[in-house]
């Protein structure tokens, strides 16, 4: 029983880590048709930048998650302005685009901080654990839980019940169409592309202690987003938010009951998942 | 215009000694002057034949048949370990043994990978390779037993052919891979030319109406991936005797994005431009590593979106247009 609250909490916590970096890029994908590879490296931009204000300068946490979601969402706009407003459709140049925007952060990242990985923080307050029967479990799961679904209880709020929400999947469903009764589609896009960068920010401070704070984030975290979003289904929050539980909790058990499997545990998720619904469990188009 | 076009066109004696120009060009380059140069030199140009190999048969996939593998360099890898762990571990050092099984482990390796990947399309087709190129690197990685994980393989030898009279250095290497490319490069000209190959380009045109027509697109699909696989696995076959070592390294994404950079800075959909696109690449490689090993990364980085923002049709078609314009100016009018 302990064994099975242990391992249902770190999933359900990872998971939610797994949502925040997934619905930027699903959202990307579903709104704008843009994949942006570069998205885990912005999160591990804002791991470095908040390792900087809350273990380095010794700041507030929060401003560390503040100044981490700013500088996402800033380079979101830069890659949007910039670049993929060129590239609509144009899926290989997406692909070689983004991936040279992660070797360029990366190694831009490699040159202010120095090659060698940063400890896992988080708050000064949230760094205890409380006693769960025999185990202790850390505070800072819990806390990402409780953010997580915040978030996601605000993204959905913001796409199906307001009229930014309306104009969102409006976009979705026909650009043409939204264009044509004078919706300014491009500036929609630019938006939600921010907003999505601006999240991933955010989860690179808050996913610090779970997956730490190294030049590998980049490519690891895109990963998981990557099966998230093929699992779920894209440009769905819901989708993006099941695919993160499936993947996080089955994770978590697979390594909590044999760690050698666990390594391939989201692939073979991910191959089971496409053997039997190619479109992702709440994908609507027919792919 | 391609080049079946442009056959039609009655040419004169001058137009067609310079429709043969770009080819007697390329014989010089990659004949001649290994003869000529340093060994340092001819070490580089080998590497660029093995990844001309590797990209070209990316572009079987990628430029012909329009399916954006993101995973490729699992069958570059799979070749090469194979190629490895029975050098290494296992002692068999007849090269025409192990290199057969190592293409044909590629094959293999596409052949299922193919099945789960081709069950999607588009966008998804290339998240699944990805996400499937990163499940063999994993295995690289974690697979101590199999693969020596991190440290890698190292290959001391050259291939043993069992050519007593053969003696090795950089220039007969370079000869080796050459005849290789050679090789390869006419049976994949073959493959795009012939009506199977006809039938990809058509799938990647309009995969519906190829359907319509009563075409069995994804057996198509398929045997394309299966192919591009055997084909890349060849260039594996070659990597680890020229790298010296085997490291799962060679099986990541950054060798698939690598390759993919390749074909679309030479330009998709067509044999020669990946060749092109590998000189360019491993030369401005070779560079930054002699003068900023460290930012090498940033540089590859700042290809790509220079690539991407201002060479979108790639090198290929310039020249092209080029070459057109000098040989055929007058016969165009």
């Amino acid at each position: 029983m302990e064994f099975f609250v242990l391992n249902l909490l770190n999933g359900v916590a990872f998971g939610f880590i797994l949502f925040l970096l997934a619905c930027g890029l699903s959202l990307a994908l579903g709104v704008m048709g843009i994949l942006n590879l570069a998205h885990g490296a912005l999160y591990m931009v804002g791991a470095y930048l908040g390792w900087t204000i809350a273990i380095n300068q010794g700041l507030n946490f929060w401003l560390a998650v503040l100044v981490g979601a700013v500088a996402g969402g800033l380079l979101g706009l830069i890659m949007e302005w910039g670049f993929f407003r060129y590239l609509h459709g144009q899926l290989n140049e997406q692909v070689l685009l983004t991936f040279g925007f992660i070797y360029i952060l990366t190694n831009l990242t490699q040159w202010i901080w120095g090659p060698i990985p940063k400890a896992p923080f988080t708050a000064p307050f949230l760094a205890g654990s409380f006693p769960l029967g025999s185990y202790t479990y850390p505070f800072s799961r819990i806390a990402t839980i409780f953010i997580g679904m915040i978030l996601a209880v605000a993204l959905w709020w913001l796409l199906e019940r307001t009229r930014a929400g309306a104009i969102i999947r409006a976009g979705m469903d026909d650009r043409k169409m939204s264009t044509g009764l004078g919706i300014n589609v491009g500036l929609v896009s630019t938006a939600v592309f921010a907003l999505g960068a601006f999240i991933a920010g955010a989860a690179g401070v808050l996913g610090a202690r779970m997956f730490g704070v190294n030049l590998e984030l980049g490519l690891n975290v895109l990963l998981y987003a990557l099966i998230v979003v093929v699992i779920g289904g894209m440009g769905s929050i819901p989708g993006a938010i099941l695919g993160s539980m499936v993947i996080g909790i089955v994770d978590s058990f697979i390594k909590g009951l044999n760690p050698d499997l666990g390594y391939f545990s989201m692939y073979l998720i991910m191959i089971i998942i496409l053997l039997v619904k190619p479109t992702g469990l709440l994908g609507k188009r027919r792919i | 215009m391609t080049l079946a076009n442009l056959k039609n066109i009655r040419q004169s004696p001058r137009e067609q000694w310079l429709r043969w120009a770009p080819y007697i060009a390329a014989g010089v380059v990659f004949v001649l002057v290994p003869l000529l140069v340093p060994t340092y030199i001819n070490s580089l140009l080998t590497k660029i034949l093995i990844f001309a190999i590797f990209a070209i048969s990316l572009d079987i996939i990628m430029g012909y048949t329009g399916l954006p593998s993101l995973g490729h360099a699992a069958f570059f890898g799979v070749a090469g370990y194979t190629v490895s762990i029975l050098l290494v571990l296992h002692g068999i050092e007849n090269f025409w043994l192990i290199a057969l099984l190592g293409i044909l482990m590629a094959a293999l390796a596409a052949a299922i990978l193919g099945i789960i990947a081709l069950r999607v399309s588009g966008i998804y087709f290339l998240l699944v390779t990805f996400a499937l190129g990163m499940l063999l690197y994993s295995m690289a990685l974690k697979w101590f037993w199999l693969t020596r994980g991190v440290q890698g393989l190292p290959m001391v030898s050259y291939p043993d052919l069992g050519l007593s009279w053969l003696t090795w250095n950089n220039t007969s290497f370079y000869y080796f891979v050459f005849v290789f490319f050679i090789v390869c490069f006419f049976l994949m000209y073959r493959l795009v030319n012939s009506p199977f190959g006809r039938a990809l380009q058509g799938i990647r045109e309009n995969e519906p109406r190829m359907h319509a027509l009563g075409y069995n697109t994804w057996l198509y699909k398929y045997i394309a991936f299966i192919i591009a696989g055997l084909f890349a696995g060849v260039a594996g076959v070659l990597f680890p005797y020229y790298a010296r070592i085997m490291t799962p390294y060679s099986v990541g994404v950054t060798i698939s994005t690598l390759a993919m950079l390749i074909c679309i800075i030479g330009g998709l959909g067509t044999l020669w431009g990946p060749l092109i696109g590998a000189v360019v690449i491993i030369v401005v490689e070779y560079l930054s590593s002699v003068y900023v090993p460290e930012r090498w990364p940033l540089i590859l980085g700042g290809l790509f979106a220079i690539t991407v923002m201002f060479l979108r049709g790639g090198i290929a078609p310039y020249l092209l247009r080029l070459w057109k314009r000098v040989s055929y100016g007058s016969a165009k009018g």
